[in-house]
């Protein structure tokens, strides 16, 4: 079970959020070809890698939200803040050790997280 | 490439006469009896080579898939300028860690069919193979803990019956006589209200026929090549960067061992397909999951069929050692990851004592994970791609080890006659633009 960092609620264990998939924009459905509706909806790039996702904290703050997660190691990096416009804010990696509700290992995946250096507790 | 008919009747008729020629040599008692008197040493059941410049066909994946594709292009087509690479050893994916349950009461007309040829195969296998692979066809129950479970049963038994499948709905009183330790009284929280019996399903030992098609595939001149980790593959002429894509050619493949070339490359790697064909330019409608099981210390034998609980998430079969191996649904976050979790005991243990709850007292012995792709309508993604060359057998989800035979089957013919058969037509990529799928979740989601 993974330490998943919401940026609403804090960390909070896997099974109180859901994880809706890899975040793709959707084309417009009006004018989108068959090949294009296609990949929307069933093609995934399932990198071994760094990956950014779509979330819902359905147990806690009910929000939909973006993470990026490691898939070969489960660490998650730059979580976002809130009020974050998320998704589109430029970030910097920076391990932020023991500062921060938001920093701590993982109880089986080993990872740990960090997250925005401009940050700031909002 | 044109097929040689002639080699591969021989093969069968060598096989026919059980004579030697092109069949591997027998594991015989007195073979035994004479090298545990002389000391003799066995010989080795499948060679190390040195990588050639170039292939008739390279297969990536020494899994069950990749190794009977190679072990059929051999045997079926005479076929055997053909090089199998794994960047671990033989079986360490999918096909060294599954439960091995065999059965073909699916859902679908198109998966049922399959699933049926794999059966067959896998009933003739121990003979073709030369080797013992222990198939007990003890029967596969699947029980029903709701009335909307217990509609999917009934439709799933019209389906196989019309196909000549062995498969129908049994009530409370026959589960029980079929298996007394389950508790099908009305107090569980879930109480079962019958299940889907399907008498020739059963388990089989997963390393042996790994081994027998390595074997097999070796004996007839395929060279099988493990720690050869593929890290790119070589196409030509397509949209996208680097020549790869829609519209390319395959030459050949980049691997730690150097560059080899090939027209045909064959995608047999099941977690890791998307990594593969991301590498020739194709995308796949892929995600990769872990799947956990676990095992008991063994006991006298008392449980005769395969248990599977959809609503529990749980399934159970008892070994010929009499351990429990337990299996569940796959873990729900896509990852690469194959490390155990605490939560997947406990949820098991909490659902196995639901079912059984006079094993409370057993201990587990082990527990492990192994990579699933996983497809969105639960059927595989078998055949041509987009690029010329590059051959997908992936998208074998929980489900595939049982398919291992008839995909091997199929894709060889495929590569040997460069049509699509008509057996894995239903099971080609672009079913997804079509919007052609196959849905088989209601078969495949926990009974594996
Ligand atoms: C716990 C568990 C239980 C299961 N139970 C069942 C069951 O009861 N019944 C059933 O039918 N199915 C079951 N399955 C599913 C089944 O095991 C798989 O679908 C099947 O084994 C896939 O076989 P494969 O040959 O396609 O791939 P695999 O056996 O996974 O082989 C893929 C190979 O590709 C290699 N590879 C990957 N990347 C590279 C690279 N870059 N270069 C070279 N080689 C590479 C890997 O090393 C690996 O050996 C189960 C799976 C798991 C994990
Ligand atoms: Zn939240």
């Amino acid at each position: 079970m993974l330490l998943v960092p919401c940026p609403h609620c804090g960390p909070r264990n896997q099974s109180d959020l859901r994880l809706v998939g890899e975040s793709h924009s959707r084309p417009n459905p009006n004018t989108a070809t068959r090949e294009e509706w296609g990949s929307y909806l069933y093609l995934r790039d399932n990198p071994a890698d760094w990956l950014t996702e779509t979330w819902y904290c359905r147990a806690g703050c009910r929000q939909f939200f973006k993470l990026e997660r490691n898939t070969a190691t489960n660490e998650f990096r730059n979580p976002p803040m809130p009020g974050d416009k998320i998704g589109i804010a430029p970030y910097t990696t920076i391990d932020v050790g023991s500062s921060g509700n938001q920093a701590g290992a993982n109880a089986d995946g080993g990872a740990t997280f960090t997250r925005r250096m401009d940050g700031g507790e909002k | 490439m044109t097929a040689s008919n002639a080699n591969g009747a021989r093969a069968r008729l060598g096989g026919l006469l059980g004579r030697g020629g092109d069949r591997p040599p027998r594991y015989s008692a007195g073979a035994l009896a004479r090298k545990g008197l002389t000391g003799e040493a066995w010989p080795r059941v499948w060679q190390d080579h040195d990588l050639k410049k170039t292939y008739d066909v390279i297969i990536i994946g020494a899994g069950v898939h990749g190794l009977a594709t190679a072990y059929y292009l051999a045997t079926n087509h005479g076929i055997t300028n053909v090089a199998v690479l794994d960047k671990g050893y033989v079986g360490g994916g999918g096909s060294g860690r599954n439960t091995a349950i065999v059965r073909s009461n699916y859902l679908t007309p198109e998966g049922v069919a399959f699933y049926d040829r794999s059966l067959d195969l896998y009933n003739s296998m121990a003979a073709d193979l030369n080797i013992n692979v222990m198939f007990s066809e003890r029967g596969h129950m699947t029980l029903a803990h709701t009335d909307s479970a217990l509609r999917t049963m009934h439709w799933r038994a019209e389906v196989n019956k019309l196909q000549g499948i062995n498969s129908s709905v049994i009530g409370p009183d026959e589960v029980k006589g079929l298996a007394p330790s389950l508790d099908t009284t009305s107090h569980p929280r879930y109480p079962i209200l019958g299940a889907l019996y399907h008498p020739p399903g059963g388990i089989i030992r997963h390393d042996a026929v790994n081994w027998g098609y390595a074997r097999g595939a070796d004996h007839l001149g395929v060279e099988i090549h493990q720690k050869t980790e593929v890290y790119d593959i070589l196409v030509q002429g397509g949209e996208l960067a680097e020549g790869k894509g829609a519209g390319g050619k395959v030459t050949g493949v980049r691997t730690n061992r150097g560059d080899i070339s090939a027209p045909i490359v064959v995608n047999c790697t099941a977690g890791w397909g998307s990594l593969i064909s991301a590498m020739a330019g194709v995308r796949l409608p892929i995600t990769t999951h872990p799947l956990e099981a676990a095992v008991t210390e063994p006991v006298k034998v008392f449980l005769p069929t395969v248990v599977v609980s959809g609503s529990l998430h749980v399934y159970v079969s008892q070994t010929d050692r009499g351990e429990l191996v337990f299996g569940a649904s796959v873990d729900p976050l896509n990852t690469y990851s194959m490390r155990g979790s605490l939560s997947f005991t406990e949820e098991l243990a909490g659902h196995i004592l639901e079912l059984m709850p006079s094993v409370s007292k057993m201990r587990l012995l082990r527990q492990w994970a192994g990579l699933c792709d996983m497809t969105p309508d639960y059927s595989p993604i078998m055949g041509f791609t987009p690029v010329e060359g590059h051959l997908t057998d992936v998208g074998w989800g929980t489900y595939g080890f049982k398919a291992g035979p008839v995909s091997g089957e199929t894709m060889a013919e495929c590569i040997a006659t460069n049509t699509t058969p008509k057996l894995i037509e239903p099971f080609k990529l672009e079913r997804f633009n079509d919007g052609t799928l196959v849905g088989e979740k209601g078969a495949a989601a926990v009974g594996h």
